[in-house]
């Protein structure tokens, strides 16, 4: 195997010092002189006509500066992407709880929210729906101003389509038909959404959002704001955790911002309380998932049906790409003749859904671990053995019918976590002690996910170097670290490539005046895109000054060899790094560069459901093994081994972050976190009420990464951001099933539906999030009509 | 009203109003961002700070409440030098920072517990950092670089012995 000085060694986060001494900066620490503070006026209620809105009572409060509603944007402040289908604020009707209706900013928060107070408005409230299978009726309240899709609240639809898997089935000796339930997961980021918007002399604004994409940002804001590229600037700052979900709501909160401050022509900065934030953020879609999957008598798996639905609350957002997601792994990383997929996103009034880690694959990925665990179940058989039967190999076919053309190593994943887990000892002992109440189990789940965007989009990233007056390398990508380490990654690339000490590296955050436009910071793509643009643009600057180089060491460009910042010519004169810059300057070259980088080019048709949705995908397995206290319901991970197959590992200790990271937010997924709503009404409103894993729920966990040729990664990197976090919810229920022997169909397996079978209804609602809302005390100027 | 309290290791008098959070105090009269705000319902830990050695949620605590006692945030944690402890070095080593929110508060937290349990357990470190929550990193690595320093101090505690 190749020496490598710094892909692959341990590193420390180029932004590490900073964060460890309380010293990096988030935008709710940004303090600007004669900045103001910004409220947002808030639905309390999940659907409404706007009948009367006036903001002029607002601008008479003392300290309030300026207010907006969505007549201060082009076309109202309509945007959105893929379906365009949301205001900057509500327009005409408002769709949910927390749906954004007017903004005001004032000398002090206390102002602004005096001003919030002090806006008119009479809602009309309006017939609202709450569940995905009613809002298909044809006579179900239509949620959307316009349908998308001309019929009512279906979002979208979208088919997979490999083969003819109806004969199949009905010859089938084992037939397997059972539905799963996921549930409605918030990403609870510790760090709020939070936007600064400043105007500047010229009309242009410049706006620093704790997002995930800029470029994005740039785009819709331009369109809202009616300014052209040049006047909207998106400066990426510090950003304390996002996992898919500071997109959208903060396009909504970065073009209110901007809509203050260009009206009020002062800074104006908004960040989020919790409460507000859970209210109003996106969260991962809860799924009703059918499965019909037929096997033959030696179990080996023939064909599948699964029918899916999602509720993609009053919003598309990103829920459309991630239900395509979702129809593309639904039935797992197995081996069929046949597969039928057919999905529905579908809108209610129930907050609103979008993308969050895993991005569809999350909740496929947890029924159908589950179906296969149970099917397995049924024919007497190991799970494990079932799924090392069936699982896809290098040649076979994928669920979406395209050839499996590159290295797969699911089954060394499979075998490392059964070895390492003592799998095989474990399943029979603990089947020993069925009528204890305290009760172990061990379970496992695999999976494939589709690298990047696949038939998502277009998938490019670009990157730039440039060497300074005083010898450091500044680095450029579009693409955001957002916690996940990429700017490290990226760093290390460059220091590799170049062969110069990672120190003398400076990595900017993006900024849409400086770096080059590179797609979207999501689907795990940074490394792979963002890390080969690094790769191609150091590898053109090493050819500059490789050049230089030979002209201090008279030899040709082939011949210069590089130690460490040392480069050498076969007689082993030496040159510098400084001293071959100096030179590089001397001869005119340019030391800047910039380096772009595509996936090769897949077609996926939606029309037809068919083609190849993605270049290449990623693989992995995991076992839990749990307890469970059958007394009062509780069930306690124990331990998690992890294996994933995510090529050539570039930042080790990032890596293995974003394992166990992603372990704890499958096993959230799993036991503990779900935001119910009852009537529109999100149930949790902070984390008091609603419960992330603490460092007493994750168990120790082992892991590692098995490496797999992929040559056309970034010295051989795939993609794990989001595939490691798949695993854990299914393995977790298919262990709480090995130790009770019951089935639950729904996530997540929370102590009383362990213990009763069924939920607890709890009903918080109207009173609790108006008052959150600031509704309540009186002094709100609020007409209702009923 | 006038509060005098000692904020990491200098006595500070301010003015400020009554109903304020210590957290507030801190970021918007002291200008030290350090500590969070992630809740302030007292449940994330991100605004944690050590108050008469114990660890408190600034959130929780109204600014009369501090009036002649000892602070420490996270500005006040570091080497003699004014360089980082080696805790948070270890935070780096380890690979126990992702996004950063929360990280002031685990270091102040750990800090804290160490200072009170030099020769922890691992699950003694999972429960002393219990009130911390983290979405990013699933714990593992910080409670490493916890437990790597403690045995680290505890060896060099050794050296140092006769």
């Amino acid at each position: 195997m190749t020496q490598r000085t710094y892909v692959g060694r341990s590193a420390d986060a180029v932004d590490g010092l900073d964060k460890i001494r309380g010293q990096a900066k988030f935008v709710g620490d940004y303090q600007l002189p004669h900045m103001l503070h910004a409220k947002v006026l808030r639905s309390p209620v999940p659907h409404a006509r706007i009948v009367h809105l006036d903001v002029t009572p607002a601008l008479a409060v003392p300290g309030v500066v300026a207010a907006i509603t969505s007549e201060d944007f082009v076309d109202h402040g309509l945007w959105g992407w893929p379906v365009k289908d949301q205001y900057i604020l509500a327009y005409r009707k408002v769709l949910y709880v927390g749906h954004g209706i007017a903004a005001v900013a004032a000398e002090t928060p206390e102002a602004a929210r005096a001003g919030v107070e002090a806006i008119q408005f009479e809602l009309e409230d309006l017939p609202a729906v709450f569940d995905p299978q009613a809002a298909l009726a044809p006579d179900a309240p239509q949620v959307p101003l316009e349908s998308p899709t001309g019929q009512g609240n279906l979002c979208e639809k979208i088919i997979v389509r490999y083969g003819e898997p109806d004969p199949i089935l009905q010859e089938s000796p084992v037939l397997y038909q059972e539905t799963f339930h996921t549930g409605r997961q918030e990403h609870a980021y510790l760090e709020p959404e939070a936007a600064l918007a400043i105007p500047q002399p010229d009309g242009s604004v410049t706006i620093h959002y704790n997002g995930q994409s800029p470029f994005i940002n740039q785009n819709h804001m331009t369109q809202v704001l009616g300014l052209p590229a040049e006047k909207v600037r998106i400066i990426q700052p510090v950003v304390g955790g996002s996992f898919g979900g500071k997109d959208d709501l903060g396009y909504q909160t970065s073009g209110q911002v901007a809509g203050l401050a260009l009206k009020a022509g002062r800074p104006v900065k908004l960040v989020l309380g919790r409460e507000e934030s859970m209210m109003a953020s996106y969260k991962r879609e809860p799924m009703t998932i059918g499965f019909r999957l037929g096997a033959d008598a030696e179990g080996n798996l023939q064909a599948a049906k699964v029918e899916m639905l999602a509720d993609s609350g009053c919003f598309s957002s990103q829920s459309t790409l991630a239900m395509l997601r979702a129809s593309l792994h639904a039935a797992g990383a197995y081996r069929y003749r046949a597969v039928h997929v057919d999905t529905q996103a579908v809108y209610t009034n129930n907050g609103f859904c979008g993308a969050f880690r895993g991005f569809g694959n999350t909740d496929a990925a947890a029924a159908i671990e589950q179906a296969i665990d149970d099917l397995a179940h049924r024919l007497g058989r190991d799970p494990l053995d079932f799924r090392l039967q069936n699982c896809v190999r290098q040649g076979d076919r994928f669920m979406s019918g395209n050839v499996v053309d590159h290295e797969v190593k699911l089954a060394e994943c499979l075998q490392w976590v059964r070895e390492k887990s003592d799998w095989d000892r474990k399943r029979t002992a603990f089947e020993a002690s069925p009528s204890d109440d305290v009760r172990r189990g061990i379970g496992v789940a695999c999976y494939m996910h589709g690298s990047s965007l696949g038939g998502e989009g277009a998938d490019y990233a670009n990157a730039t170097l440039q060497i300074e007056n005083d010898y450091g390398i500044t680095l450029t990508s579009g693409l955001t670290d957002y916690g996940q380490g990429s700017r490290t990654v990226f760093t290390l690339i460059a220091a590799e490539t170049l062969g110069v000490s990672p120190e003398r590296i400076h990595m900017l955050r993006p900024d849409t005046d400086t770096a080059i436009e590179s797609g979207p910071t999501v689907a795990s793509r940074s490394t792979m895109l963002g890390g080969n643009a690094t790769r191609v643009a150091a590898e053109k600057l090493d050819r500059l000054l490789r050049y230089a180089a030979a002209g201090i060491l008279a030899c040709a460009p082939a011949q210069v060899a590089r130690h460490g910042e040392v480069y050498v010519n076969p007689d082993e004169d030496e040159a510098s790094f400084k001293e071959v810059v100096d030179r590089a300057r001397e001869m005119g070259l340019t030391l800047s560069v910039q380096g772009k980088w595509s996936m090769p080019h897949i077609e996926w048709h939606v029309e037809t459901g068919t083609g190849t949705p993605y270049y290449c995908y990623t693989f992995g397995a995991q076992v839990a093994e749990i307890e469970v206290d059958t007394r009062i319901g509780q069930v306690r991970v124990l331990k998690v081994w992890a294996a994933h197959d995510g090529g050539t590992i570039v930042f080790p200790q990032g890596a293995y972050g974003q394992m166990y990271g992603g372990i704890a937010q499958g096993l959230g997924y799993g036991l503990l976190e779900e935001m119910t709503y009852q009537h529109g009404y999100p149930q949790a409103l902070n984390y008091d009420e609603y419960l992330i894993p603490t460092s007493l729920d994750v168990p120790d966990i082992e892991a590692t990464y098995i490496e797999t040729e992929f040559p056309e990664g970034p010295y051989g990197a795939k993609n794990l951001a989001e595939p490691v976090l798949v695993a854990t919810a299914p393995a977790i229920a298919n262990a709480v099933f090995h130790a009770t022997g019951v089935r639950h169909y729904t996530l997540p397996l929370t102590l009383e539906r362990v213990l009763l079978g069924h939920d607890l209804r709890s009903n918080r609602g109207e009173t609790a999030c108006r008052r959150a809302l600031g509704f309540e005390p009186a002094g709100v100027e609020v007409i209702w009509q009923t | 009203m006038k509060i005098a309290f000692t904020l990491n290791g200098n006595p500070v008098e301010v003015e400020a109003p009554a109903n304020i959070t210590l957290l507030h105090l801190l970021r918007e009269h002291l200008g030290l961002t350090g500590s969070k705000p992630g809740c302030e319902v007292g449940e994330c830990g991100a605004c944690s700070i050590i108050l008469d050695g114990r660890v408190v949620n600034s959130c929780q605590l109204l600014v009369p409440q501090v009036d002649g006692r000892e602070v420490i945030t996270i500005e006040g944690i570091g080497d003699a030098g004014g360089g980082p402890s080696d805790l948070q070095l270890a935070f780096l080593e380890f690979g126990a920072v992702q996004c950063g929110y929360c990280t002031p508060g685990m270091v102040v937290a750990a800090e804290a517990f160490l200072a009170r349990q030099p020769n922890p357990t691992r699950e003694e470190i999972r429960v002393a950092i219990s009130g911390n929550l983290c979405r990013c990193t699933g714990y593992q690595q910080i409670v490493d670089a916890i437990e790597a320093t403690a045995t680290r101090r505890q060896s060099q505690a050794e050296g140092r012995r006769p």
